[in-house]
């Protein structure tokens, strides 16, 4: 056939691999993603783990996208290093992925538009045909091409054609006869394709049993349920990457709770919708991401100093200003750390994976309204929109503290209430409009017990020590990190975020190379607690590893602990995540001559 | 302690107004208003802005609220979608809600909440002693910018419901206003958007020219509120004879937006039982697409 040519006729061998990494890239809004997601579902039914990410940039239609998807018979929680297999739909992303494209890759490329110049190494298998063309010509549909490659993909990694038609099956039944006949009739083109090209398995990957009890999913749709199953049930926000996939989930599901999801105006607007919601009793949270934080910085102070309970979702992307929307980057740690005039209380929880999002969303919900301030969950787009094969989440595991809220009854027990009593621990009961006896004056000015406004100075100092008191009651509660690896070794790793998986495999490499390290996971940012001068003290060098340039988590701990000797910096900024590799090569080339012994 | 000792909450304060203040007027009219209607306290928040108007939710006793600068109507609508069975009025000033809070103003007419929203208009800054707001006149200490006209704006949003303007210095109108716009919210009928001619004795006295240039348009048997293309039409011809157009001016019907984005209004959300136990089976169904 004119149409397709592979490189060489000689039968393949076979490589076996537990650990798979395939890319597939073209121009974004050609759905390139739809290959990936097939392809992960696909793998997921023998047994895989997968982790996939997306590379896009923010207009729709029109330059460079692609997707990675890696696949494991463990649980992974990164890219990795290198790739087995790309689906290149035009040049570029053969160019794009060149670099990582290992000895024994495989490579489908789409040759409608030009035959393919880009010189690989001679081992890369390469299969070529019109994937589009051929599409427009049979289905009077080019986007097709997708299902088309994708039987062609499965081929090559010899998964069973059936495998391929529950994929199909699985992603367009939703969507009705003709788009799941089509997508069927494409795969059948592509299996033909796939014959003629004579593509032979050259990678194989495990087949087991699907794993029970796991879920694909991203931190942003973890953070979505996890509002849910906590009680959250009134959100504000605006549109922006990577925190929108918050927004559009809860606007699908929040209405089944009888909760309501609302686009505001802008980010002013939706986190004083939040306020107003919370002081009327709901549980309630905004997400967005630097740009949308910035606008929220007035109403997080309000949130502070008029003790108003309310999460705050803050996914970071690539800053500053509008900086690269779609890009990973981890920044924004001195932005919700320290944002905002004035001194106020204020939390920070930092959740690691998707399993993690859930559950952390649940206990920063409880956190504000036990400790009656705004709490943030600190995420970044790599968590945020990754998508991860994690254990289902335990909603037995959900526990609801609404703190000190008095109902009518617990007033009739009390002489005098004042919405800003002092206590020992600073929090003062609260109540909700409606409550006969409840009545409140709730302000973000000075303010007395009663919250009438108040510029004395005997109060002022002390109800300033009241709410940060706070804080410090807290503490108790904040969730505690992880330490992984060797008890004993003196090179750690300090951390937080979608830097755990990296961080897991760059020290598997380093033990090989004899490098004995382990690793504190931060899961609080605000307030560091004692677990980071405990592991700064059994260490003698800890790389801080984060996606920025001037090291914000590095700074943050040596403001609170010192250790400016045993800290250095791993930075990473140029938009992409760590992999393994980077981390691996700036321990070795910053690792003191000792050793780090 | 026996159930007749009710638990003592804060007094309300007195006004720290200047003397001859207009808010003066603005509250006692509110507080008539919501003694005639027999408003149950306990079920009613006022949300205060910052500006010396913003002083008001101080002096009631009712739920109070200091918002942020300009911040009073996304707080408002808030509390509203929470709890739909307060009575929520939102009262601030023209620099607060005209200035600052210009977008929310907009799209807050575009929602039709059902909330009331009172801005206590003098022509300036009050609290940040006399410049010029955007409803100050040309000329008034020295401003060269056209002023903005609400009213108009209001009408010009076609799914707005209630729109009308009182003046502190006629009570009886302004008793009666407030009135409409609490029943109009309290009905669940929307937005009701009251414009108030409220002096600002020390940095702008217009008392004795709004005497004067103040039409009651309602004293016109032919004025037909609901109509509001001729509506537009007779407030900017009053505009432009130099007189303001005061009164219930417009009426109108559109849905909600607590209507619109609730699934349930009459169960709100604020007052729902959250424990999981009884939800487990309804959250495993939320995890069911991602096996
Ligand atoms: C973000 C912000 N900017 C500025 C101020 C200062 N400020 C306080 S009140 C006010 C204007 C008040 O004018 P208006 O809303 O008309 O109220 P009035 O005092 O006239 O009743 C300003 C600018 C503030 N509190 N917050
Ligand atoms: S400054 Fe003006 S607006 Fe403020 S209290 Fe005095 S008279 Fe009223
Ligand atoms: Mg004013």
């Amino acid at each position: 056939m004119s149409s397709t040519q592979t490189t060489e006729v000689s039968e393949p061998r076979v490589v076996h691999l537990e650990d798979l990494k395939v890319m597939v890239g073209g121009q974004g809004g050609d759905g390139t993603l739809t290959v990936i997601n097939l392809l992960s579902h696909a793998l997921k039914q023998i047994g895989a783990y997968t982790y996939d990410t997306r590379n896009v940039l923010s207009r729709i239609r029109g330059g460079h996208a692609d997707g990675v998807l890696r696949a494991s018979v463990r649980p992974i929680l990164s890219i990795g290093d290198g790739l087995d297999v790309l689906v290149a739909f035009d040049e570029e992303a053969v160019e794009v992925a060149r670099e990582q494209l290992l000895d024994h890759a495989v490579v489908i490329y789409d040759n409608s538009h030009s035959q393919l110049k880009t010189v690989l190494k001679p081992t890369v298998k390469v299969y070529s045909a019109k994937f589009s063309e051929i599409a427009g010509l049979e289905l009077k549909k080019t986007l097709l091409k997708n299902t088309v490659s994708f039987a062609v993909l499965c081929r090559a990694l010899g998964l069973a054609d059936q495998l391929a038609e529950e994929a199909i099956n699985w992603r367009y039944a939703r969507r009705g006869g003709d788009v799941l006949q089509s997508n069927l009739q494409a795969l059948k083109i592509g299996f033909r394709l796939a014959d003629q090209l004579g593509v032979k398995p050259s990678i194989s990957f495990p087949k087991t049993e699907p794993k029970q009890g796991l879920i694909q999913i991203t931190g942003d749709e973890a953070v979505g349920m996890g509002f849910i199953a906590g009680g959250g049930r009134f959100y504000a926000g605006y549109p922006i990457t990577p925190a929108s996939e918050i927004l559009e989930y809860l606007q699908a599901n929040l209405p089944k709770f009888n909760g309501v999801a609302l686009q505001a105006e802008d980010e002013i607007s939706a986190i004083n919708m939040a306020l107003g919601a919370s002081l009327a009793g709901a549980r309630a949270m905004v997400a967005t991401s630097g740009p949308g934080q910035d606008l929220m910085t007035e109403g997080l102070g309000q949130a502070g100093m008029a003790e108003i309970p309310l999460v705050i979702v803050e996914v970071q992307r690539a800053g500053p200003s509008t900086g690269m929307p779609t890009k990973h980057e981890q920044s924004d740690v001195n932005h919700v750390v320290f944002a905002g005039h004035g001194d106020f209380p204020r939390l920070v929880v930092a959740p690691a994976d998707a399993s993690d999002c859930f559950y952390l969303t649940v206990d920063a919900l409880n956190l504000a309204e036990k400790y009656q301030l705004p709490v943030f969950i600190l995420m970044d787009q790599a968590l945020g929109q990754n998508t991860q094969t994690v254990p289902e989440f335990d909603f037995s595991r959900v526990n609801i503290d609404r703190g000190k809220l008095l109902t009518q009854a617990d007033l009739n027990r009390i002489s005098v209430y004042k919405r800003y009593e002092f206590t020992e621990d600073g929090v003062s009961p609260r109540t909700i409009p409606g409550t006969p006896d409840g009545f409140f004056q709730v302000t973000g000015n000075e303010h007395n017990e009663w919250g009438f406004v108040s510029v004395d100075r005997t109060n002022r100092a002390k109800i300033m020590r009241k709410r940060m008191l706070k804080v410090e009651a807290a503490k108790k509660d904040m969730p505690r990190g992880h330490v992984y690896g060797d008890q004993d070794a003196r090179v750690g790793f300090i951390s937080y975020g979608s830097n755990l998986g990296p961080i897991l495999e760059a020290m598997e490499q380093l033990g090989k190379q004899g490098v004995k390290t382990k690793f504190l996971l931060l899961r609080s940012i605000y307030p560091l607690l004692e677990e980071v001068q405990e592991f700064l003290e059994s260490v003698n060098t800890a790389f801080v590893v984060e996606s920025n340039l001037t090291g914000q988590l590095a700074g943050l701990i040596r403001r609170e602990y010192g250790y400016a000797d045993k800290i250095v910096r791993i930075n990473k900024y140029d938009g992409s995540v760590f992999r393994p590799s980077d981390i691996v090569s700036q321990t070795l080339s910053q690792l003191p001559r000792n050793g780090g012994e | 302690m026996g159930v007749s000792e009710v638990p003592k909450v804060f007094t309300p304060q007195t006004p720290i107004w200047c003397p001859g203040c207009g808010d003066f007027g603005v509250l006692a009219a509110l507080k008539k208003a919501l003694n005639d209607l027999e408003i149950p306290p306990h079920e009613t928040i006022l949300v205060g802005g910052i500006g010396c108007s913003g002083h008001i939710h101080n002096d009631l006793l009712v739920y109070g609220y200091h918002s942020l600068h300009g911040r009073l109507l996304p707080t408002a609508i808030g509390i509203k979608l929470a709890n739909p069975r307060l009575t929520v009025i939102a009262a601030g000033g023209d620099g607060d809600g005209y200035a600052i809070g210009g977008n929310h103003f907009l799209h807050a007419l575009r929602r039709n909440p059902s909330i009331v929203y009172l801005v206590m208009n003098n022509g300036t800054y009050g609290l940040t002693k006399g410049q010029p707001s955007p409803t100050a006149q040309i000329g008034f200490e020295g401003t060269k910018e056209i002023p903005f006209e609400p009213i108009l704006t209001a009408l010009s949003i076609r799914s707005t419901t209630f729109v009308a303007r009182g003046f502190s210095g006629n009570q009886v109108q302004l008793q009666f206003v407030i009135k409409e716009a609490i029943q109009h919210a309290n009905a669940g009928k929307g937005f009701a958007f009251l414009d108030v001619l409220s002096p600002c004795v020390t940095y702008n006295d217009t008392y004795a020219e709004w005497r004067k240039s103040t039409v009651d348009m309602n004293a016109d048997k032919s004025f037909d509120p609901t109509n509001r293309a001729l509506v537009f039409e007779r407030v900017l011809n009053t505009l432009q004879e130099g007189k303001i157009p005061t009164g219930l001016l417009y009426k109108g019907e559109s849905p909600s937006f607590e209507s619109m984005q609730l699934k349930d209004p009459a169960s709100p959300i604020a007052t729902q039982d959250l424990t999981p136990a009884g939800k487990i089976e309804e959250f495993k169904k939320l995890i069911a697409r991602y096996r």
